[in-house]
């Protein structure tokens, strides 16, 4: 709550005194290492074709990480998000195959999209049933949902529409990977709307008190419906692009997402506890993480210690997080 | 802190009061399962199916032991099903190069105890998040396990007392159900009649309260850890017993179904409040569905979907049940 009132008294000073006060700075540092690290160690790391390989790479994290941050800013949690990948990719791959027409196809899995995102955000918001509990719930029932109607089967896209393809390997300008650019708008107007908008504060109010958030007259069930239905619709936009790029609707498809997703944010600074945390620092998390697999392989480090090397680096992380504001609280 | 008044809960199950106990949805779920089940299929109810299903509640049931005392402290591990596939390698290579079942127990016990003692000290020293904590323990156990072995550790000591673990019988009983049940009621005496089970209640009732009234609330949280990582020990044996291989790529979603379990059993992710025959029921409650589904010839990938709609369900029917209570 003090984080929501401050933060639009504290608009004022010049972006460089804000970014000083916060812990995006922190983060900036550490993917300017990272960066730093594999430019002099590999050749051709800090490469145009390179960079914008990992910003693609990257995009489906960053699409669905705006969405995660903002459930866990409103204190609660996504945790379906890998399995509603799988899911939304069967209307899409499915109506594209019938009509061959893309606008229909990402039409039904956005209308897909939205039918989960009501069904989450109502039975946690006017349900009241523990957020875990219910995204545990619906990603079991999506998971086995999409095992059920493929068959544990692959099916492929045999539309093959150029303008869908060019989701996966299309770039604007020749350079940025469209996947990269839908990525970066969303998070500029979500990011807008969390910092600059009512509805974002109110988001910041009810995670960070949510009694509090009531009595100054926010309707906060209102506010987390909404939330979860962002979620969903925006990993709808990260399934789509998976979709694109693997040309087909897969049965596994976003194994464990979800934990790759609530790493980067919490990496990110963005609390489980609500109310603290930007869309900003969520990114520089996804980031971080992006180009340090990136690099690991370039390395020539086996995928397994990609894993080793993120789980510790996810720890260190949020310890270093919590000790710097436990001083800063002054215990 | 009325969460810590469960106590005379269980005492009211007997004698027809069980109205107001916190597992009455779930017994009657699992009744009304039994019963249609075994309209439907009236195999569900001979030895060898209950036998059957006993045998695979045990694994779940062994791990959600430790997991229930864990949550009502008011903490989660993610990393279980990670430590499960690591210790099942674990023990099967320390057991074919010393061909002695002590020693692989032990080697299993103190690495997935160790994994439990990792978690335990990040969470209570370095102050992180145990739901973030332990996604990390199991992002660095799936990638650990492969670079210890990249393919299944296959039985070569042809042990008979590491083949019983999993597979032996003591008169009709399976073995991983008498363990199974030893651990159960060890973790159920300790959560209800000692003074160290109220402990873990308070400390996930009122970390703050606990500590004010002199306690050391990490030591508690940071022994839930390591009874989990334990159970996960004797989980990961059985399971390379029954497999007769170390799997690395075992235990995929069992952290979920273990979670599952113990949610459905009516224990609080805020922590503070649940019991161990609530979990029970739990677990008996999705083995159940498991082996209806399979009994009735159902397509076996609702064994997701199902668990899916009934952890939800029964958490909402105990979410109208108190607010009926409240009025």
């Amino acid at each position: 709550m003090s984080l929501a009132s401050t933060a639009s008294e504290r608009a004022q000073p010049s972006m460089l005194a804000r970014l000083f006060a916060r812990q995006e700075l922190a983060l900036l540092v550490c993917l300017v290492l990272v960066l730093a690290f594999f430019s002099v160690t590999i050749e051709n790391f800090f490469s145009v074709r390179n960079m914008t390989n990992v910003l693609g790479q990257a995009s489906l994290a960053l699409t669905a990480g705006i969405g995660c941050a903002i459930v866990f800013i409103s204190g609660e949690v996504d945790i379906s998000i890998g399995s509603l990948l799988a899911t939304i990719a069967l209307p899409l791959i499915i109506i594209m195959n019938d009509t061959n027409s893309l606008l229909l196809g990402v039409g039904a899995a956005l209308l897909f999209g939205l039918i989960i995102g009501v069904v989450n955000g109502y039975l946690v918001a006017y349900a009241g049933i523990n957020s875990l509990i219910v995204t545990l719930g619906t990603m079991f029932i999506m998971r086995g949902g999409v095992y059920l109607y493929t068959g544990q089967r692959a099916i492929p896209d045999d539309a093959s529409l150029d303008s869908f393809i060019a989701l996966s390997d299309g770039r604007l300008f020749n350079i940025i990977p469209y996947s990269a650019v839908i990525a970066i708008v969303l998070l500029a107007a979500f990011g807008y709307m969390m910092q600059h908008r009512p509805f974002g504060r109110q988001i910041y109010a009810v995670g960070g008190n949510q009694e509090v958030a009531r009595l100054a007259g926010y309707d906060v069930r209102r506010v987390k419906f909404i939330c979860f239905i962002i979620s969903a619709l925006l990993a709808t936009v990260a399934g789509i692009i998976l979709a694109a790029r693997v040309g087909s609707a897969q049965h596994t498809a976003g194994l464990n997402f979800e934990f790759q997703v609530v790493a980067a944010t919490v990496l990110g600074g963005v609390s489980l506890a609500g109310g603290i945390g930007s869309l900003t620092g969520m990114a520089l998390g996804v980031l971080i993480l992006q180009f340090l697999s990136n690099g690991l392989r370039g390395l020539g480090l086996p995928t397994e210690w990609q894993l080793v090397i993120t789980g510790m680096i996810i720890i260190a992380a949020v310890a270093f997080d919590e000790a710097k504001r436990r001083r800063a609280n002054g215990g | 802190m009325s969460e810590l008044t469960h106590a005379p809960a269980q005492k009211r199950f007997i004698g027809g009061q069980l109205l107001g106990s916190s597992q009455l949805v779930l017994g009657a779920i699992l009744a009304v399962l039994c019963i249609a089940i075994s309209i439907a299929a009236p195999q569900f109810y001979s030895e060898a199916n209950i036998v059957a299903i006993l045998r695979q509640c045990a694994l779940v049931l062994i791990v959600a032991s430790g997991m229930t005392m864990l949550i009502i402290t008011a903490e989660v591990d993610l990393s279980v099903g990670a430590s499960l596939a690591f210790v099942g390698c674990i023990g099967m290579a320390v057991l074919n190069s010393t061909h002695s079942l002590t020693l692989g127990m032990l080697a299993a016990l103190a690495f997935a105890g160790g994994v439990g003692l990792f978690n335990g000290l990040v969470v209570t020293r370095l102050r992180v998040n145990s739901l973030i904590a332990t996604i990390g323990t199991m992002m660095m156990l799936q990638g650990g396990v492969y670079l210890f072995t990249r393919e299944a550790v296959q039985n070569h000591n042809r042990l008979a007392s590491f083949t019983d673990l999993g597979a032996g019988y003591v008169g009709a009983v399976p073995v991983p159900v008498i363990l199974a049940a030893l651990i159960f009621v060890v973790a159920y005496v300790t959560l209800r009649f000692t003074t160290l089970g109220r402990y873990l209640y308070a400390v996930g009732a009122n970390e703050k309260a606990v500590r004010l009234s002199g306690l050391r609330s990490e030591r508690l949280k940071l022994f839930a850890f390591v009874v989990t990582g334990l159970c996960v020990g004797v989980a990961g044996m059985i399971l390379s017993s029954l497999m007769n291989a170390g799997q690395p790529t075992a235990g995929r979603g069992f952290e979920l179904t273990v979670i599952a379990a113990v949610i459905l059993g009516g224990t609080s992710l805020l922590g503070g409040r649940g019991s161990l025959f609530g979990t029970l029921l739990g677990v008996l409650v999705l083995k159940v569905i498991d082996n209806g589904i399979i009994i009735l010839g159902w397509n076996q990938d609702l064994q997701m979907v199902v668990p899916g709609i009934v952890i939800i369900l029964a958490t909402y029917l105990d979410i109208i049940r108190n607010k009926a209570n409240v009025r």
